[in-house]
């Protein structure tokens, strides 16, 4: 059973015909915040990560020809109208990902793991776990300056099911994308209405004057068990200081949120109905999900966003296009043509929705242009070949305009086994948050002098 | 309990010599004793290390390192001194998965000489240096939390919806309470500040409560047949029953919407019918609907005249409701004469989503909204106010108010701050809390009139700060000062009741538990076993069903499991619930009748309602109630004919004998199959032969004619074959398709079985196997860590001495909770 819960009076909600059907969040709140943007010349560059699980038919996605004049492939098809402002990018790899001796499996753990660190994840079924800090995370401590949320970590799939993590290794290299120290994942979100809460509150009021109590309270709590944490830091064991330090950096998190909030609190709330629970239906849930991201954007809650469409190694069967099968068994597909067939279907279905979300960014006026014109987003999977475990030769796109510093509708080839955490590099450029390493990198891509 | 045990080869012996002989002789014959002994040893040691070299070091040598297994050089002697590779080796022999089929394998005997020799030189080296491992600082898991909650304020667990408050966590070795993997991240920290300002709020309650409206929604593709609650009247059918938390006395509305199909048509308006309205029981409201089609009766008219069919518009019902949980049923009184549950021709859940107005349809319940409070009384008195205003300031002298509210005040919240950090307060605590108290009381209301502020206010907040106190979401042990590193200690009575509390309840120690721990009582071993079996005994052990059965036998998976309606257009989300609810009540009657754990497997009996005895095609069970019914089908025995199991471990469309054989090797035997390689190889493509379509099995045999998949898929398919009999959705099958079932197997080693019976018989063979395997799971869950290598000798002890009982459920705990690494720890 479901559960809503919202405020009455109601304002302006728009009602649609089953409570089980995704509402058009977005229609519904664009003049109100249609005001809230920085002036043009300030439109900063926000960054998207949207991520695809088990690989892709590099067939079917990778274009035969290089440069301008490519031929759009069948998976890339639904991204046809994003083509200026869409690069390919050909040769890319995670070499950190291949196995090491011993390791003769845990290509998936080590694919979700590798994915935005670009550094070798130990295997652990718990004890000792690390991975690297991820590229998100270094952009959020720059651009979290400017927004109440640093940085927001999205998926589709729930943790909770048993029997889905690779053998030998934690769930938290499949379950998460985003590292926040090597050795604390951050775990990613799946229900839109707990989304919604943390980007709006969880208040059934409106109030201002409630809202600015509710703060000042939380933040004498925060001030109060932080000065407790510390006093019981003393006499731990370094692992045990570790959790506790954990706790004392999120505190932090929010305490930070806290006061950006109370310094923003002018600023008007959406007035929007909370979406439910999890939607039965994928798509529902996938465009649901969707939507609060460009909500998020939009509202300019944060400039960060990681959103995992599927966790690796996941078997999700997709009823909606009739492919009763789990993804990652049909990714082993055997060479049979008929499962290979499917994978492609999933493959485009995933591109059909990202194409929706494009299509929702392009249409929301940011600044000059659009939020398009000022995002720069990576479209991609750690892994091409799904059946044979291959790291390199990834899927990867680049799309947006990034505010003029991605000059899209090209296909670009790099040498093999060129870095992916190159191009990681290159995109926090954009955003302006220069690093010059990040795990195995070797430099930034050039992308602009490739035309 | 606690008793160490002598070596029993020595005792005897030595106490013969000793009644004997004067202390000259006594001196020889004891030299002489020991010189044997060690001979005998020698012997032992040489005739193993010869059985090694000719069975295992040919492929685990230096030179090859097999799997990274060396034993050339090893020390037979002396396992202790390379534990963690002799465990392996144990391991590998006690499952009899090594010598590999087709190597040279020596006599049984031979083989089981090996390894309890192995055994009994790891176990002896274990106890001489013991290493009860090192927990790590554990944070509270969800599950945990909401208990935790429920137990500290009396919230009832119905009124917060904890799925929606806190995000789930990460799972590690099979289990979501492991403190490796318990992290805490930004997005936790903001939930754990909001859940705790909420569940304040609620267990304080809000005298300011503005009125909100919560809508229940019942799934669309669910059936809404027979009695669907306990709490809803006999003779009822369809709708729901459900536990709403009213926050104030005062009025509210109940809004009644009815079911619509995938069109958005109002589902069985052929025929007049009734819904009606009931709070705890009583009837304060109904309905009439229906039945004004046309002539003939074929479609309620209404329901084709729009989508926006207005037949439910005005089912809103008024009433004045006194604060708490309270049990809101909606329902149809059932018109027809028949008995409850007599069977009619089955409409699928699928047709049912996607009727035009079917005659035969019944109309359903789509959603119930409850809003309020208007014209809000009071408070009225919870049964968490109850709890937590264990004072009231009294009104006295305005000299004297002030004082005393204050003091009131520290008694609540230094009394819950003793529960919450399950440990005796101190003045700092206090201090800590009141400063909070006294911040949020003075708060002045801004302009919102004067019940903002104030001494419940102040409680509230103070409530709040314990929800997020570092003391209150994790469980921190500290090593006692003046230890040298890598010392083994015992952890101290609080510690070790909160080990007990998290492991048998998901919760924190209770009043009793606490009180005996702070009295110093926790460590006599009597007190001991007298509380594990008073928590066994109540009803908060109940999470060892949700928790570990859940994840152990994948039981929580059983909720998304939705088998291809094309395929299977009975099967219907009352039988998933059927399914999870089954084995639940299974599990429970295990442990609560104190079984042998072996029952999981051979129990004769189990708990269906109606739906679900058609389906496993038990006779004469109605009604949608769950009872206990004696199973005379032999099939049905046990968890491996159960629906749960059976359907977590298929496909959407077919039965996978590869999953369900791999979770008999995972969660049974203990000994998971590697992963496949990632490249399949093609191999030739045939569905069909001569004409004839080819079955799963045949299918599966051509797959492992290739040798990388044949290794491991001969030992799990067979396995699963065996269970093949059942069909995805665990229903009983002779056929599939045109050609009958073959559910025959052979092991690699030349077992035979047929059928679910036989495969039984062949894993209970081997018991031991199957209760190391539990009792490995148990002990992670319990400690919430890993299982190392140095725990394995524990393990044997609690197999061992759980033995003369048949393993009964409280031996393997008893024993656990009395293992080292469960009473002790190691300083770093």
């Amino acid at each position: 059973m479901m559960i809503f819960r919202k405020a009455i009076p109601r304002r302006t909600f728009l009602r649609g015909l089953g409570a089980t059907v995704a509402l058009p969040l977005l229609d519904s709140m664009v003049p109100a915040m249609a005001a809230l943007r920085d002036t043009p010349a300030n439109a900063p560059v926000r960054l998207s990560i949207v991520y695809i699980a088990n690989g892709s038919i590099m067939e079917k996605w990778t274009p035969a020809t290089d440069g301008p004049n490519y031929e759009l492939t069948p998976i890339l098809q639904p991204l046809a109208p994003f083509r200026d402002q869409m690069l390919v990018l050909s040769g890319l790899a995670h070499n950190e990902g291949r196995a090491l001796p011993g390791e003769n499996t845990g290509d998936h753990a080590r694919a979700g793991a590798t994915y935005l660190t670009g550094v070798h994840p130990r295997k652990t079924e718990g004890a000792d776990t690390r991975a690297g800090i991820s590229a998100d995370q270094i952009a959020a401590r720059e651009l979290g300056k400017h927004t109440q949320l640093a940085s927001m970590e999205l998926c589709l799939d729930t943790p909770e099911l048993l029997g889905q993590c690779e053998a030998g290794y934690t769930c938290a290299y499949m379950n998460t994308l985003c590292w926040r120290s090597p050795t604390t994942p951050m775990p990613m979100e799946n229900r839109p209405r707990a989304v919604f809460e943390r980007l709006y509150g969880d208040n059934d009021t409106t109030d201002p004057a409630v809202r600015r109590r509710q703060l000042q309270k939380d933040r004498s709590i925060l001030d109060s068990v932080t000065e407790k944490a510390s006093r019981l830091m003393d006499g731990l064991g370094p692992g045990d200081r570790a959790k506790l330090s954990e706790y004392l950096e999120a505190i932090r998190d929010v305490e930070r949120r806290i006061q950006m909030e109370e310094e923003q609190s002018e600023r008007e709330l959406p007035t929007l109905i909370r979406p439910p629970g999890v939607p039965a239906r994928f798509d529902e849930h996938a465009k649901l999900m969707y939507d609060l991201q460009v909500i998020a954007y939009q509202t300019d809650m944060t400039r960060m966003i990681t959103f995992m469409t599927g966790r690796e190694f996941g078997g999700r069967t997709y009823n909606e296009i009739d492919i009763p099968e789990g993804h990652h068994s049909l990714t082993h597909h055997q060479y049979k043509q008929e499962k290979i067939d499917k994978v492609i279907r999933i493959n485009i279905y995933q591109a059909e929705h990202f194409a929706y979300f494009l299509d929702k960014l392009r249409s929301t006026p940011d600044g000059d242009g659009s939020l398009l014109d000022h995002m720069a987003i990576l479209y991609g999977g750690s892994l091409s070949d799904g059946n044979l475990h291959w790291h390199d030769n990834l899927p990867i796109l680049l799309l947006g305009g990034a505010s003029g510093r991605i000059k899209g509708g090209r296909h670009i080839r790099y040498p093999q086994d060129t870095p992916t955490t190159n191009l990681l590099l290159s995109l926090l450029e954009m955003a302006q948050v220069p690093v010059d390493q990040l795990g195995d990198s070797t430099g930034r891509l050039d992308l602009l002098s490739l035309a | 309990m606690n008793k160490p045990a002598l070596p029993a080869s020595a005792s005897p012996s030595f106490t013969k010599l000793r009644a004997r002989l004067r202390v000259a002789a006594l001196l020889f014959g004891y030299l002489v004793f020991l010189s044997a002994a060690s001979y005998a040893q020698q012997t032992a040691a040489t005739e193993q290390r010869a059985v090694l070299n000719r069975y295992c070091v040919t492929c685990h040598n230096e030179k090859l390192k097999t799997a990274g297994l060396m034993l050339d050089h090893l020390d037979v002697k002396d396992p202790g001194a390379a534990a963690e590779t002799w465990e392996k080796v144990v391991k590998k022999l006690r499952a009899s998965q090594m010598p590999p089929s087709g190597a040279p394998r020596p006599a049984e005997s031979v083989l089981a000489s090996l390894v309890d020799d192995l055994e009994t030189g790891l176990d002896q080296a274990a106890a001489t240096s013991l290493n009860p491992g090192r927990t790590i600082l554990h944070r509270l898991n969800r599950n945990e939390y909401a208990a935790a909650v429920g137990d500290l304020l009396g919230v009832d667990p119905g009124a917060i919806d904890m799925q929606a408050l806190l995000p789930a966590d990460d799972a590690g070795y099979g289990f979501d309470n492991i403190g490796d993997v318990l992290t805490v991240s930004p997005l936790l920290m903001e939930g754990y500040l909001s859940a705790a300002r909420k569940i304040s709020r609620l267990a304080v309650g809000n005298r300011n409560a503005q009125p909100v409206s919560e809508t229940y929604e019942s799934p669309k593709y669910e059936l809404q047949n027979g009695r669907m609650s306990e709490d809803l009247p006999f003779g009822s059918r369809g709708g729901t029953s459900i536990r709403h938390f009213f926050p104030l006395d005062g009025e509210y509305t109940i809004k009644i919407r009815l079911q619509r199909n995938a069109d958005y048509y109002v589902l069985g308006l052929a025929a007049r019918r009734q819904i009606e309205v009931r709070l705890d029981g009583a009837r304060i409201g109904a309905f009439a609907f229906g039945g004004s089609g046309d002539e003939d009766g074929t479609f309620g008219a209404t329901s084709f005249g729009s989508s926006e069919a207005r037949e439910d518009a005005d089912f809103e019902v008024r009433a004045s409701v006194r604060a708490g949980m309270r049990a809101l049923g909606v329902t149809f009184p059932n018109v027809t004469l028949e008995p409850e549950g007599v069977y009619l021709p089955p409409v699928t859940d699928y047709g049912y989503a996607m009727d035009y107005g079917n005659p035969d349809v019944e109309p359903a319940l789509g959603s119930v909204t409850i809003a309020g409070p208007y014209d809000a009384k009071g408070l009225g008195e919870t049964a968490s106010r109850e709890r937590i205003f264990t004072c009231r300031p009294t009104p006295s002298l305005p000299s004297f108010a002030a004082d005393a509210e204050r003091q009131c005040a520290a008694r609540i919240l230094s009394t819950l701050a003793r529960r919450a950090y399950r440990r005796p307060v101190t003045a700092e605590d206090t201090a800590d809390l009141m400063e909070i108290y006294t911040t949020s009381r003075s708060m002045d209301g801004n302009g919102m009139g004067a019940a903002m502020g104030g001494f419940e206010e102040g409680i509230q907040t103070g409530i709040q700060r314990i929800l997020v106190d570092p003391e209150f979401l994790f469980r921190i042990e500290r090593d006692p000062s003046g230890l040298p590193p890598r010392t083994a200690y015992r952890v101290n009575d609080i510690e070790l009741a909160s080990r007990l509390s998290f492991f048998l309840w998901s919760s924190i120690p209770d009043e009793e538990l606490l009180t005996v721990a702070e009295r110093g009582r926790l460590q006599d071993p009597a007190v001991l076993e007298g509380q594990v079996r008073r928590m066994l005994a109540d009803p908060r052990s109940a999470a060892l069903v949700e928790n570990f059965a859940g994840q152990w036998l994948y039981l929580r998976n059983v909720k998304a499991v939705w088998p291809n309606p094309d395929v299977f257009p009975d099967f219907s989300a009352n039988l998933r619930h059927a399914f999870q609810a089954e084995s639940e009540l299974f599990f429970e009657s295990m442990l609560r009748e104190d079984r042998s754990v072996l029952d999981l497997l051979r129990a004769d009996y189990t708990y269906v309602n109606e739906p679900l005895a058609r389906h496993y095609g038990i006779p004469n069970v109605y009604g949608n109630h769950f009872r206990r019914v004696p199973l005379t089908d032999e099939n049905r025995h046990g968890l491996l004919g159960q629906g749960s199991i059976l359907s977590v471990t298929s496909y959407a469309t077919r039965t996978s004998p590869v999953m369900r054989g791999k979770w008999v090797l995972e969660q049974l035997m203990g000994t998971p199959p590697p992963p496949p390689p990632p490249d399949v190889p093609s191999l030739e493509e045939k569905n069909e032969e001569n004409g004839r379509s080819l079955t799963m099995r045949e299918q599966m045999e051509r797959h492992r004619v290739n040798p990388a998949c044949a290794s491991c898929h001969k030992i799990m398919d067979p396995l699963g074959f065996a269970l093949d009999n059942f069909d995805a959705t665990g229903r009983w099958r002779e056929m599939e398709g045109n050609t009958p079932i073959d559910s025959s197997g052979i092991l690699p080693d030349g077992t035979e079985f047929h059928g679910p019976v036989e495969l039984r018989n062949h894993l209970l063979k081997r018991p031991e196997q199957i209760v190391h395997t539990i009792t490995e799971k148990l002990l992670t869950y319990a400690l919430g860590r890993g299982v190392e290598y140095y725990d394995v000798p524990a393990i044997r002890k609690i197999i061992r001495d759980a033995r003369p009982t048949d393993y009964r459920w409280s031996s393997l705990i008893l024993g656990i909770v009395d293992s080292p690494p469960f009473r002790m720890r190691r300083t770093r």
